[in-house]
């Protein structure tokens, strides 16, 4: 669906990408993990044809790159910057990128309903946008990038700065999208988002792509040990296993445990085995 | 994607354009209303409003000095809604009409009183013969209308004393009893009801004699007594006749001015608020998207041009002398002013920055280009000055169809001047503009 090669993207002295190679399946939800400043944006921005990269190329479904703008046509963008326009209302909002992408007359207007049905903004679709709130201005950003029912879908952080309301919301409809056999592209620095909603998730730092799998194959793969904490009366000790329920077996035979605790790896540890930091850094 | 889909997406960006202009008051309120405030207020304050408005003048060459021409111009200069200026000579009397000092002029010919004696025997009544300015036709109706209101009365005048009458009818009956083409037994009809009518005038001579007047008003209405022969005389256009063509071509340089504001302010906003990128990546051209701003821009300037034009023509009698000129005079200068948009608006690089830069460039340029003070008010070395405004150029294109003296030929010059300013400001803008979505 969507072809990545070799793409690189400096500006200065900073590498903002940095040969970053990737293929997205058709279908699948993929995840870009990392945090502030890794290049998740850049390379979007390369993407849809906004940022021009130095080198290597991007290709849309054998269609071409997306710097010729009718191959755009079939890309949905929600940039990670609000874009709507506060002075027109929801549907106007709609309307307009609707028209963009060449819809019109009742095809237009039935759309512009139905993605504001399924991001829950139907019944204030005739307030300006300058009114919503936080989480509903995210949630009219995403419907813009649907309206004309793309095959790829390009969401940079499409939950930041949003209450746990419309969150949820949001990722419910990343899941139904995904049902609905569109192919999305989700960037975030939240591990909780793309272990939820990610079919495979590639972990990007620094520009560079570190690995792609599934969340059970990179915390297989990079995660490290699960961390026991088993605890008897006052003391408590610390193991590190990679098969905890067999170790937790072993220690319920010596008996005088009060307590068990298992800290399983999850992508944070990948993160930190990758890069030494953490997410959150 | 085809032409259609093309003008339809741009067509898209630009309504959204001229929506939320329309939408912010304040924007609207400068763009609008504050210019509209700003003519009218010149207009009054230069004389526009009161003084010898609803006055027709006109010029008047008399000619013969018998009694009849004598009560009839004397009537004339107590018409409330003419101002009567006494010339000499022909020729004087049609420099006033081409200089537009007088609606039109009249000459009362030697032959007046003669022919206003033969009224009855000709049927016709006295040639009054004159010229008038064409572009006036609203006034010059009402001139005509009682020029002969007038004449009927002066004639009524002359008549009522019943002696004069009685002469009148002596050589009515001389006519008839000379004329071959009458049948006898009409002529004795005819006889009989002149004799009646003397009767009646022996009467009223003997009334008028005990002071009560005749009235013969009402029975002579429909009557015609003076024909008026007025050719049109085009006027040479050496000056406003009105403040407010005046204060009209400032009010739209404070309109333009408006517009390009709001227009600069909007894209800086859409650049800062990240829509222009979100545009950018839909499956549209960056020559699409900066199309569609500038036609937004475009009919904003054609908008707020032609609202104040329609009102002062409406409310001032600004005259639309030349409408196509005036047409020709507002695209040129809408189209100037997207290019001075295009430039401005990629001027800074940050949003703010832009849309301040802006507002300052676009007031200093308001100001010098005719804005505050009207451009022929101005010293000869301002004039020059105010020649780097792209202003100064719409206001001469629209004075050139307004009043200034200006011909075809003479207008090229600020026409040219605005398409040129337009199509440079909107290369370099539009290159510029592509240039900064580019990273
Ligand atoms: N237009 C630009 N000019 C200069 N530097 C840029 C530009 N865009 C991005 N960068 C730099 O490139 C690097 C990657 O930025 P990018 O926005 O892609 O990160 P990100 O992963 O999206 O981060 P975040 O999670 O904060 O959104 C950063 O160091 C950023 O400062
Ligand atoms: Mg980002």
């Amino acid at each position: 669906m969507l072809r990545l090669t070799n793409l690189r993207k400096t500006y200065g002295e900073l590498v903002a990408v940095d040969g970053v190679s990737l293929h997205v399946r058709r279908g699948e939800v993929f995840g870009l993990l990392g945090p502030n400043g890794a290049g998740k944006s850049t390379t979007i921005g390369m993407c849809v044809g906004l940022v021009r990269p130095d080198s290597g190329e991007v290709n849309v479904d054998g269609v071409g790159s997306p710097m010729r703008h009718e191959v755009r046509a079939h890309l949905g963008v929600a940039p990670q910057a609000l874009a709507i326009y506060d002075d027109l209302t929801g549907f106007e909002n709609l309307r307009l990128f609707g028209g963009l992408y060449g819809l019109r007359g009742s095809a237009l207007e039935e759309r512009v309903q139905r993605v504001l049905d399924l991001v829950g903004l139907l019944a204030r679709g005739n307030d300006r946008a300058g009114g919503y709130s936080g989480g509903m201005k995210r949630r009219l950003n995403l419907a813009a990038a649907l309206v004309h029912d793309p095959p790829l879908l390009l969401l940079d952080e499409p939950t930041a700065g949003v209450d746990p309301q419309s969150r949820n919301n949001i990722l419910d409809t990343v899941r139904e999208l995904s049902k609905a056999g569109r192919t999305v592209i989700y960037t975030t620095h939240y591990m909780e988002e793309a272990q939820r909603v990610c079919d495979r998730v590639g972990i990007i730092d620094k520009g560079r792509l570190l690995c792609v799998g599934t969340v059970d194959e990179l915390v297989r793969e990079h995660g490290g040990k699960s961390q026991l904490r088993i605890e008897r009366g006052e003391k408590s000790e610390r193991l590190e296993t990679a098969d905890p329920v067999r170790e937790i077996a072993r220690v319920l035979g010596d008996g005088g445990v009060t307590g068990v605790h298992i800290d399983r790896p999850d992508l944070e540890s990948v993160f930190l085995t990758l890069t030494g930091r953490s997410l959150r850094d | 994607m085809g032409t259609i889909a093309g003008m339809s997406a741009l067509w898209a960006i630009a309504r959204t354009d001229l929506r939320i202009l329309l939408r912010d008051k304040a924007a609207a309120f400068f763009t609008f209303v504050f210019p509209i405030l700003f003519a009218m207020f010149f207009g009054f304050m230069f004389g526009g409003g009161g003084g010898e408005r609803g006055k027709i003048e006109i010029a008047v060459v008399q000619q013969d000095k018998g009694p009849a021409a004598e009560a009839f111009v004397r009537d004339l200069g107590k018409t409330p809604e003419i101002l009567v200026k006494k010339v000499e000579t022909e020729a004087e009397a049609e420099r006033l009409v081409r200089k537009g000092d007088v609606l039109a002029s009249i000459v009362i010919p030697p032959t007046f009183q003669k022919g206003f004696d033969d009224l009855f025997s000709t049927g016709k009544g006295p040639v009054v013969a004159g010229v008038l300015d064409p572009s006036r036709k609203a006034e010059v109706g009402l001139l005509e209308g009682r020029l002969n209101e007038l004449a009927f009365r002066t004639m009524a005048g002359t008549f009522q004393n019943a002696a004069g009458m009685k002469k009148q009818l002596a050589k009515v009956r001389e006519a008839i009893a000379k004329a071959p083409d009458i049948e006898n037994s009409r002529k004795i009809l005819f006889g009989a009801a002149l004799q009646n009518l003397d009767t009646i005038l022996n009467d009223n001579e003997k009334r008028e004699s005990e002071g009560k007047p005749t009235d013969l008003g009402g029975a002579m209405a429909e009557f015609r007594p003076v024909q008026l022969e007025l050719k049109e005389l085009a006027r040479d256009r050496s000056g406003p006749t009105n403040a407010f063509e005046v204060s009209l071509p400032q009010g739209i340089v404070w309109g333009l001015m408006g517009c390009v504001t709001a227009f600069v302010a909007t894209l800086a906003h859409d650049r800062q608020r990240g829509t222009l990128v979100r545009l950018l990546s839909a499956p549209v051209t960056r020559w699409q998207v900066i199309g569609g701003k500038a036609l937004a821009g475009f009919l904003s300037c054609m908008l707020v041009q032609w609202v104040l034009i329609l009102l002062f023509a409406l409310l001032f009698k600004v005259h639309l002398r030349e409408p196509m000129m005036l047409g020709l005079a507002t695209v040129a200068s809408a189209y100037a002013f997207v290019g001075v948009m295009m430039l401005l608006s990629v001027m800074g690089r940050s949003g703010e920055g832009s849309a301040g830069f802006g507002r300052a460039v676009i007031l200093v340029m308001a100001m010098i280009g005719g804005g505050t003070i009207p451009i022929f008010f101005m010293p000869k070395f301002m004039q020059a000055v105010s020649s780097a405004s792209p202003f100064k150029w719409a206001v001469l294109a629209i004075e050139g169809s307004l009043w200034r003296p200006m011909t075809g030929t003479e207008m090229l010059l600020p026409l040219g001047v605005l398409v040129g300013i337009g199509t440079v400001g909107l290369w370099i803008g539009g290159m510029m503009f592509r240039r900064s979505t580019m990273s």
